[in-house]
């Protein structure tokens, strides 16, 4: 029981930290650290708070929530959205909209880690690869675009995001490839 | 060893579950034979244009050799997956949701795709190369492009799921991809198991480069998409060229290696010996996972940007790609057949009949792979020369083998009707006259893709038009035979 309230005080603090200003323009100095680190961050906060709500709440969202599609949809939505690059601009140049990032990327969090577990497997393997080819189109897209995509970043932070994508698609495709070949598993989940 | 009995065991379905399997299956021929049916009269036309006893409008032209492309290529790769799936379940649980899933999600596709041809008039070849699409200088929108690839997309993720399907199961049934694969056994850390399913070997490999095809074809026809609507993102076209013949390559070869489960699996019921798996047979599986996927920049071979490392990998894969495989099917098949006293019924004759085709249609392929020989034959139609001969007398065989042996040969030792004979004929004569007027046309420079041909070679063209309507009329015949046969034949035992 403590250890569970440490925990949520501890995901509660991370939340507060990364909102502050000190942190939060720190990271949004820079495309990469918006995109890679902010936002994931955020998400992860929330897939964690989703796996620490009590049980009575878990049972009644699971209601609306039938094979996790609700809840799918719903994290798709806010996902694509944050992926717009005019969206992010808006986060920086406006208050609000950043408070709406705030609020509603652990959202998308939390109805991950509700929804994920309850999808198909096939469904699964679907996503994952979608997102698997987003990573590779964008950072493709990133490299190779003329123009900023976003008004408030460099054409050099655009170009080294798009290499981290490409980069990152690369090591998953390969974890992926020894662990469906030879059943290695690099991380384990 | 506990875990071989396991590993050659059959899985149970029930019997609600084997009859409705069965009836996809059927859809699965039907609809592809049905689809070969249409396009091979695109390609009597075209050939008919092309020889000038016909004429259509040029445009009119580049609209049926893309419908042709596209269709032959999803008609094969419907079929071939039906004759897959029908063996593969056999030894992995397989879900008939899924396949029927992606049948429905083909269909989709092939909408979309006819729409965007017929209605949109796209004419830009099924290999949809950048920046094409985009540039038709006002033969076709736009609009009509991107629901073309969109079609492909919707196509490659229906297939995706399937694979998906096939991965989970053969997963769940070996533990990983490199056993189900029979590495293990190639290299020592298992006895070999000479009753481990080749049905599941093959499949293995399928999955593997299919989806890796796919991938990068979904990759690529989004940036297709994307330069469709934003035209200053203009990705590398080089990159764009691997990726799309990469992905073009893998999936018409990979029909190939689906269909020829049926040989495996039906040869030693028709002979009623047993073929036995080995570290042979294990190690040209093994290699030819790499081939399918190291040969595509024989298509790039004019293409000077490329690096000098890549053409000479492909031209040293393509000088082998297929062989391994070829060899120890062919050498195993005759080994079966030999003094077996096997009763040649359409099905044995068609199988048998798909190894000569293969087998002798690598042989142009393998020439055009040269670079030396690439430099006069590149885009001449020496190129459809050697890839009609195995799809024609490779690729087709098979699945149509298979057809006749779910129609009832398989059963009740059914014997083959004068038709049978007459379209087995027909067919034979006409598919080997018109891969070799392909060729003959193509030692001959002439052309691929051109609408209108000049005037020296249109005799080829006539003739070229007569084996195609041979090919036409075997076709018919089969095609009868499973649209009124198949539906009501039960499952051979
Ligand atoms: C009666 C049978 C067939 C005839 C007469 C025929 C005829 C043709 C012709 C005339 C072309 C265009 C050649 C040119 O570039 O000028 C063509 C292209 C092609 N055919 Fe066929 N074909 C037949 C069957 C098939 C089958 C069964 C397949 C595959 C399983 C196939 C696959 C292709 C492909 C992939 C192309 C290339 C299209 C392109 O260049 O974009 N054909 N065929
Ligand atoms: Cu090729």
């Amino acid at each position: 029981m403590i250890i569970k309230v440490k925990q949520e005080w501890l995901l509660l603090t991370a939340f507060v930290v990364l909102a502050l200003p000190p942190m939060q323009q720190f990271l949004e100095q820079s495309m990469v650290t918006h995109m890679l680190v902010q936002i994931p961050v955020l998400a992860i906060i929330g897939w964690m708070l989703g796996k620490k709500l009590p049980e009575n709440w878990k049972s009644k969202i699971t209601l609306w929530n039938r094979w996790g599609i609700t809840g799918m949809v719903l994290a798709v939505i806010i996902m694509t959205y944050w992926m717009l690059p005019r969206a992010l601009d808006a986060a920086i140049s406006e208050w609000h909209f950043e408070l709406v990032k705030f609020v509603t990327v652990p959202i998308m969090g939390i109805a991950l880690s509700l929804s994920w577990p309850l999808l198909h497997p096939i469904a699964q393997g679907v996503l994952k690869l979608e997102f698997w080819a987003t990573f590779m189109r964008l950072g493709w897209l990133y490299l190779d675009l003329p123009d900023r995509l976003c008004a408030n970043y460099l054409l050099g932070d655009q170009r080294i995001l798009g290499q981290l994508l490409l980069l990152g698609g690369s090591a998953w495709a390969v974890a992926w490839t020894l662990r469906v070949m030879f059943g290695t598993r690099i991380v384990k989940t | 060893m506990s875990s071989t009995a396991v590993a050659s065991g059959k899985v149970e379905y029930t019997d609600s579950e084997n009859r409705n399997a069965l009836f996809a299956v059927k859809a699965h021929l039907i609809a592809g034979l049905s689809v070969f049916l249409l396009m091979m009269l695109g390609g009597l036309t075209m050939r008919a244009a092309q020889g000038t006893w016909i004429e259509i409008g040029v445009d009119l032209f580049y609209q049926i050799m893309t419908v042709h492309g596209v269709g032959v290529v999803g008609a094969a790769m419907i079929a071939s997956t039906g004759v897959q799936w029908h063996f593969l379940r056999k030894y992995v649980r397989l879900s008939n949701a899924i396949f029927w899933t992606n049948f429905f999600i083909f269909l989709t596709g092939v909408v979309m795709i006819l729409g965007s041809i017929f209605l949109g008039g796209y004419g830009g070849a099924w290999t949809f190369l950048y920046p094409l699409p985009a540039i038709s200088m006002g033969a076709w929108s736009t609009g009509a492009a991107a629901v073309f690839q969109l079609g492909l997309l919707i196509i490659g993720v229906g297939f995706l799921i399937l694979y998906l399907d096939f991965g989970r199961a053969i997963l769940a049934r070996y533990g990983s991809l490199a056993r189900s694969l029979g590495l293990t056994m190639l290299f020592g850390k298992e006895p070999v198991d000479p009753a481990h399913p080749k049905a599941v070997v093959a499949s293995t490999m399928v999955l593997i480069v299919n989806f890796l095809g796919i991938a990068a074809g979904a990759v690529v026809l989004v940036m297709g998409l994307i330069n469709l609507y934003n035209p200053e993102f203009q990705p590398d076209a080089m990159l764009m060229k691997n990726l799309i013949y990469f992905f073009g390559h893998v999936v018409i070869n990979a029909t190939i290696y689906a269909s020829v489960i049926a040989v495996y699996e039906l040869l030693p019921r028709y002979t009623g010996r047993p073929w036995k798996t080995n570290k042979v047979f294990l190690a040209a599986w093994f290699a030819i996972v790499f081939m399918v996927m190291g040969v595509y920049p024989h298509h790039l071979l004019m293409d000077f940007p490329m690096p000098a490392w890549a053409m000479i990998t492909a031209q040293v894969l393509s000088f082998g790609s297929g062989i391994p495989v070829l060899v120890v099917t062919g050498y195993g098949a005759l080994m079966l057949v030999y003094r077996s006293g096997i009763k040649w019924s359409t099905t044995t004759k068609l199988l048998f009949l798909s190894m000569f085709g293969w087998a002798a249609g690598v042989i142009p392929a393998i020439l055009d792979a040269m670079v030396t020989i690439n430099r006069v034959f590149h885009n001449t139609l020496w190129v459809p020369g050697h890839f009609h001969f195995y799809l024609l007398l490779g690729l087709l065989p098979m699945i149509i083998g298979f057809t006749y042996h779910l129609a009832g040969e398989g059963d009740r030792s059914e014997q083959p009707k004068a038709t049978d004979s007459l379209g087995f004929y027909a067919y034979l004569i006409g598919a080997f006259m018109t891969s070799m007027v392909f060729l003959a046309s193509g030692a001959n420079s002439i052309p691929r893709r051109w609408a209108v041909h000049m005037e020296e070679w249109v005799t080829f063209a006539q003739v070229g038009t007569i084996a195609a309507a041979l090919v036409v009329l075997g076709t018919l015949l089969f095609t009868l035979r499973a649209i009124f046969i198949l539906p009501g034949a039960a499952n051979p035992r």
